[in-house]
């Protein structure tokens, strides 16, 4: 039986031949949520680009795996299929490709084996109204001309409609208004409270604490410089919010001197 | 030529040259078709296509047309027409969309001509009582035919006008508004023809109509034709074209509208088959209110090369028109856009937007975009813009996180790349149509993703 989880063990990864990740040993376990906290620059975003396969990011060395099937030889559609999802901090526009063709093009691809139209229809209503979103959503294009918050709405869309393993959100809160932030984090509760997607292991990328208000973190990594340097529970991103990164950064240097 | 009894077909071969026009005039007497005045414009446009140089005097470096060596060997012109019973149900494969065939003709549209090679097949369509739609002899449309469309300036519109040897008028009076289309349907026929079709709509005083032009078959024909469109006071035209002619053929069309006051004028165009394509599409605002909209596409794949030139004049203002292009290229496939707004000294208030974006999909493909806005008016709006580029890589990894695979991802942004030109087109079948055409072309592709 292979591990469980979405594991990565002393992962590096260049970007342009310079080093980012300098190691990095982390496991998501089904049906928990771990936060990967850390100021800008520190390797976060690359990590959640290396795990879903973005062309541009060099492996040096280390592995990869989701529930022990190598992640870092598959291309990113075989990463999805096999049970990946990245919410991106950015996500790209499709000019022309409607949000209702682009969500049931990747539902059949992720999940082929079910879904007639008529359900599809169910489901993707039900996740609209979790979200707080209108169903006109549905015939625009992919991210064409959204606002930050639409976008990221509609990240969360998609992770409810292709109920992934694992979900790797990268900064799913920045740029967020309160309401917004609301509505993302009931959907991904609601997600968690489902029958496919309470076991769903999510890394909660973040730069601020505050997502974790509303998705509560089982454990709590601080990355810095493209390291782990300390792993806790969800106190840890109390303490962030007191010390700050800089005063984490001392104490780390001070424990290793 | 089909088998079987036709009528009044005649046939020669064709150069471009006062021999051949000599022996259309004879045919044409033979057939109690010629007319003195017809004669001499006839004689007066060979004049014209000698005289013009060829368009594109100064085209890319990297292109493999040269309009001036045209090789017109093997051609046959033809004119006349064919009975029903001579007719093959379906002359060529693509003539089994449901859209083409002619029961199809006869029952879904308020009216039609279908034309194999330059014969117009003499079949018997319900057309709306309340429209015409005959086969053109120069007796229709005085005041519109010969008038819209400036042959004497253009090389290919002279030859057209020189040679016409089959055609289409289309004529909707006054206030008659239809919910079915008009369609011309043109099939190639199995032997090498020049066919010079020229056609002309004529709108009445708020009239509304679609009309729908085809080209479709596997020949290997040259076609030079002339459109001639006339939209009356509050009149609405969609005129819409699609070329899917066989992929070894020669395709030249100079196309050009008149709006009068009120009048709304809308080009759809697709340009799918061919190899050598040539498109002018027109329009003139002649009186206030007038608005012109065009939509062109093209995807040019293998060697096709389409070379697509449009134009708006807001002679008077207000008048409003909005432009938007989409062309895409891969394999070794070229293409040029040219884009003209032309807003005269008397057409204050005006409004003129041009968009044209173009795709290239392999390193060998190219596309030229050449827009160009001459404003002499005070007081108007006028945008315009222009990209070309490639696949956005960042879209690509996109949907492929979402489980979609490249090959299916490329396909899905390239289709939605067309949409903004597709989703104007009037109809969901239409539409569909076109968006089936465009998914077959990056099937036929060989070189995509390069």
């Amino acid at each position: 039986m292979p591990t469980r989880g979405l594991v990565a063990r002393d992962l590096r990864v260049a970007v342009e031949n310079k080093e980012i990740l300098k190691g990095i040993d982390l496991t998501v376990e089904p049906g928990r949520v771990h936060a990967l906290m850390g100021p800008n620059g520190s390797g976060k975003s690359t990590l959640a680009f290396t795990l879903a396969g973005h062309p541009g990011y060099q492996v040096l060395g280390g592995s990869a795996t989701l529930d022990g099937e190598d992640l870092l030889v598959l291309p990113p559609d075989k990463r999805a299929k096999a049970g990946l999802f990245l919410s991106f901090q950015y996500p790209a526009a499709i000019p022309g490709v409607s949000v209702a063709n682009f969500l049931r093009t990747a539902r059949m691809a992720v999940r082929p084996e079910d879904l007639n139209p008529a359900k599809f229809r169910k489901l993707v209503f039900d996740k609209l109204d979790t979200l707080d979103m209108d169903p006109a959503f549905l015939g625009r294009y992919v991210n064409d001309g959204f606002s930050g918050g639409e976008k990221k709405r509609l990240e969360m869309l998609q992770m409810a409609i292709l109920a992934p393993k694992y979900a790797v959100l990268d900064e799913t809160d920045s740029g967020l208004d309160i309401d917004a932030l609301q509505s993302v984090g009931k959907s991904i509760n609601a997600l968690r409270e489902s029958d496919e997607g309470k076991d769903i292991g999510f890394l909660v990328i973040t730069h601020y604490p505050r997502i974790l208000e509303h998705v509560p973190a089982d454990v709590v990594h601080i990355m810095i410089d493209g390291r782990i340097v300390k792993t806790g529970g969800p106190e840890l991103a109390d303490e962030i919010n007191r010390i700050g990164y800089d005063g984490l950064r001392e104490e780390v240097a001070a424990a290793r001197a | 030529m089909p088998s079987g009894t036709t009528e009044t077909a005649a046939a020669l071969d064709f150069t471009p040259t006062s021999a051949t026009l000599d022996e259309v005039v004879a045919f044409l007497d033979e057939l109690g078709q010629g007319s003195p005045n017809d004669v001499a414009l006839r004689r007066e446009a060979l004049a014209r296509y000698e005289a013009l140089p060829a368009p594109g005097a100064r085209p890319h470096r990297g292109w493999r047309y040269d309009y001036a060596n045209l090789s017109f060997d093997e051609l046959r012109w033809t004119s006349g027409s064919v009975a029903t019973a001579t007719m093959p149900a379906r002359p060529a494969h693509r003539l089994d969309d449901p859209d083409v065939d002619r029961p199809a003709l006869a029952t879904e549209n308020a009216g039609g001509l279908f034309f194999f090679g330059s014969m117009h097949v003499d079949a018997p369509g319900n057309v709306d009582p309340r429209v015409t739609v005959l086969p053109l002899d120069g007796s229709h449309a005085a005041g519109v035919m010969h008038e819209i469309v400036d042959w004497r300036a253009d090389k290919f519109a002279a030859l057209a006008t020189a040679f016409r040897n089959c055609g289409a008028f289309v004529h909707v009076p006054d206030g008659v508004q239809l919910d079915t289309p008009i369609q011309l349907v043109f099939a190639t026929a199995p032997d090498d023809q020049a066919v010079f079709p020229h056609i002309v709509v004529v709108l009445g005083k708020n009239a509304r109509a679609t009309v729908i032009e085809r080209h479709v078959g596997d020949g290997d024909p040259f076609v030079a034709g002339i459109v001639e469109a006339q939209a009356g006071e509050g009149a609405q035209l969609d005129y819409v074209v699609v070329q899917q002619a066989g992929e070894a053929a020669r395709v030249m069309f100079s196309r050009a509208a008149r709006a009068e006051r009120d009048a709304q004028v809308r080009w759809h165009l697709a340009e799918l088959g061919g190899a050598l394509v040539r498109t002018v599409l027109d329009a003139r605002l002649e009186a206030p209110g007038g608005r012109a909209e065009t939509s062109a596409l093209f995807f040019n794949t293998g060697l096709q090369h389409v070379d697509l030139t449009s134009g708006v004049d807001h002679l008077v203002g207000p008048t409003t028109s909005d432009t938007v292009v989409r062309s895409a290229a891969t394999d070794r496939g070229q293409g040029r856009y040219v884009g003209n707004i032309v807003i005269r000294p008397k057409a204050h208030g005006s409004d003129a937007s041009l968009r044209d974006d173009a795709l290239l999909l392999s390193k060998h493909a190219h596309i030229d975009s050449v827009p160009a806005l001459e404003i002499a008016a005070n007081d108007v709006k006028a945008f315009h813009g222009a990209t070309i580029g490639s696949l956005d890589e960042d879209a690509l990894f996109y949907a492929g996180t979402r489980g979609i695979a490249r090959s299916a991802a490329l396909r899905m942004i390239t289709l939605g790349f067309f949409e903004p030109v597709v989703s104007r087109f009037p109809g969901e079948a239409l539409r569909d149509e076109v968006r089936t055409a465009l998914d077959r072309k990056l099937d036929d592709a060989t070189e995509i993703d390069g």
